[in-house]
């Protein structure tokens, strides 16, 4: 069990080689494929929890999620191998005319923490990609972010053309970002508004349970 | 007191006869003369036609003349991407493939993007406003700047490249230090560094790998024998500390922090604390009571010395006019606005008040609804522009002011509905909001009001 404990240690110190490292040497030892997930994973919730409340900032969240994926990419094929499927899958992505994006990678990598599949789309990302990409992916929830207070209104009309594709009843709708708001959220129909990475993260999770 | 003196003797720690107002219209500025954000932020009479309308409607003490973070990115070579309705954002940053330092030969010259239209209107802004207003001039911050330049990378870069993350500091504050030559050399009397993204850095790598940058820059501002203020965004809660000890004379925060606690540690250091009413739910989206009472909220609690009420950060494009106006009226006419904020309350007991029947007068009625002509500035221009049709016309028009400071009148805008002061409705029907008409304009709707 130590060596489950070093692994979530040395990930939230975003040590990568020796993630990888540790990861590998509990595969090597017959730990269940799982089990060294959720050591990978508690590391990150750590991590979520204290960016949360302001203990860690932006570069050990991103060197934590960078020590995170380097585990997870050892346990990728013997995930597939044994038929472990992601909690669900979430399309992400900075609404049309917005480029600020490290909230959106922040919210992103916390998913990936949280067990879910993330397909990035990126920034400044149009109604007609968000569609596509859930059609394409079969999405579980649509997350979108923006920064300005005039990019935040290019949020309703993505939900407004998921509603036209008759998708709405089949994704939940995250949003956030610094303008964004809980009544914001309520007005345009979303199902929630998160304020931080790590809480997108435990309500999307929710969501798939 | 001149409002420049109010904020030279706030920011040295004298006293003041009433407390300063900084309104950071940016490309709000724009929106009051009808301007993008693109051309107010591109073209110089255009800036200059807002500023002037800033300083007219709004009453600052102090003001700044550009309010773009990007400037200094684009002579970098940095790609932008223009809005409409906000500043342009950096799109391509020119270091985020390879951890390199940008050629010194960039280092900004007064011919170099923008800043030769800048110049021009912080010359412009001197000869005109400049004795009786503060000019700020905003520089990006070194660490926003090296944001601009390498990405996102820059934050791994921060634990994974000491190294090269100091390297570029030291780029970006020599680009900073050219900047503030420019900045004062065209009269500017306060250099805000405007830094974002320092709230997203632990303080402990502020103090690794920013404080000397700061320290620097804040040191030369003071050589230069101008002031200094350091702008944060975001919650900076935890980097206030040292932040101060990088000594500026001023700090600028946004609704993220808690003002009242961010004070005691500004005083502590002697440092001035400027901020922070809310943009988005507050300026943008609410209402202009809403606003007043929120200003008056905050300077119930806050003691006054060292203090600086502005805006969180750049005032959204489509702030309404009179949510601006109801700050500056609570800053500058406190009592007054908390007695017509408890009147508003009380103005149900009142009796109702009778309206004129509008579809059946025999000549238009002008009825200006303001906070006070008496006291607030662009209710004085409002008024006027009314009197000045009232001695155009004559006896063939009716003009009347109602002030929000009575009781009665309140009741009358509740009636007829009138949210935003202050404001013209001819025979009951809403025509100017805030923004005052030209003469032609006024004259024309009067001539086309539609009569018995």
């Amino acid at each position: 069990m130590q060596l489950l404990n070093d692994i979530s240690e040395m990930l939230q110190k975003g040590k990568l080689n020796d993630v990888k490292s540790l990861t590998q040497q509990a595969v090597d030892q017959g730990f269940e494929t799982s089990i060294i997930l959720e050591a990978l994973l508690s590391g990150m919730s750590i991590i979520g929890g204290k960016f949360k409340n302001n203990e860690v900032f932006v570069p050990e969240v991103l060197v934590a999620a960078r020590a995170m994926n380097g585990g997870l990419a050892i346990l990728a094929p013997l995930l597939e191998q044994e038929g472990v499927q992601p909690l669900g899958k979430v399309v992400i992505g900075t609404v049309k005319g917005d480029l600020h994006d490290i909230g959106k990678n922040l919210v992103k990598m916390m998913m990936v923490g949280a067990g879910l599949e993330v397909i990035d789309l990126g920034v400044d990302v149009s109604p007609e990609k968000f569609i596509a990409a859930v059609e394409e992916n079969n999405a579980d929830i649509v997350a979108m972010s923006a920064l300005l207070t005039t990019t935040m209104t290019n949020m309703e009309t993505v939900i407004a053309a998921i509603n036209e594709k008759g998708l709405r009843t089949k994704v939940k709708i995250m949003i956030g970002g610094a303008p964004v708001t809980d009544a914001y959220a309520r007005e345009i129909g979303a199902d929630c508004y998160t304020d931080d990475a790590a809480t997108a993260a435990i309500t999307a999770k929710e969501y798939m349970i | 007191m001149t409002g420049k003196e109010r904020i030279i003797n706030t920011l040295e720690h004298k006293s003041t006869d009433k407390l300063p107002w900084v309104p950071f219209a940016g490309i709000h500025a724009g929106a009051l003369k009808g301007y993008t954000a693109t051309e107010v932020l591109q073209d110089s009479s255009k800036l200059f036609a807002s500023l002037m309308e800033v300083h007219k409607l709004y009453q600052p003490d102090g003001m700044p003349v550009i309010f773009d973070l990007q400037v200094e990115a684009e002579i970098l070579g940095c790609e932008l991407a223009w809005a409409t309705d906000a500043p342009p954002s950096v799109k391509g940053h020119p270091c985020s493939e390879e951890a390199t330092i940008p050629c010194r030969c960039l280092l900004p010259k007064e011919t170099d993007g923008r800043l030769p239209m800048i110049l021009e209107t912080m010359k412009k802004m001197k000869e005109t406003v400049g004795e009786t207003t503060a000019l700020y001039g905003l520089i990006c911050g070194p660490f926003t700047l090296a944001s601009h330049l390498r990405g996102n990378n820059l934050f791994m870069d921060i634990i994974l490249n000491e190294r090269y993350v100091k390297e570029l500091m030291d780029f970006c504050t020599e680009v900073a230090l050219k900047m503030i030559d420019l900045y004062v050399g065209a009269g500017m009397d306060i250099i805000a560094v405007v830094d974002p993204l320092v709230s997203q850095i632990s303080p402990d790598h502020f103090t690794s790998m920013c404080n000397d940058s700061f320290s620097t820059i804040f040191n030369y501002i003071h050589s230069k024998g101008v002031k200094s203020s350091f702008f944060v965004c975001g919650n900076a809660t935890r980097q206030l500390e040292v932040m101060c000890n990088t000594k500026p004379d001023s700090i600028s925060i946004d609704e993220n922090v808690n003002i009242i606690e961010a004070k005691k540690l500004t005083d502590d250091h002697n440092i001035t604390i400027g901020g922070n009413i809310p943009l988005t739910t507050l300026m943008l989206h609410g209402t202009q009571q809403d606003n007043m009472l929120y200003v008056i909220n905050l300077l119930d609690q806050i003691s006054h010395n060292n203090l600086i009420i502005a805006p969180g950060c750049d005032m959204p494009y489509a702030v309404p006019f009179e949510n601006a106006i109801g700050v500056q009226q609570a800053i500058r006419e406190t009592e007054t606005v908390r007695g017509i904020l408890t009147n508003y309350k009380a103005s149900k007991e009142v009796v109702d008040v009778s309206l004129p029947d509008y579809d059946n007068l025999l000549k238009p009625f002008v009825e200006v609804f303001t906070l006070d002509s008496a006291t607030c500035a662009a209710c004085t221009y409002m008024m006027g522009a009314a009197n000045e049709m009232k001695a155009y016309f004559g006896n063939a028009i009716n003009v009347n002011e109602y002030k929000y400071t009575e009781k009665i009148n309140i009741a009358r805008c509740k009636k007829m509905g009138v949210t935003n002061l202050p404001s013209i409705y001819i025979n009951g029907k809403l025509k100017w909001s805030s923004l005052i008409p030209s003469k032609e304009e006024f004259i024309k709707v009067i001539l086309d009001t539609k009569l018995v």
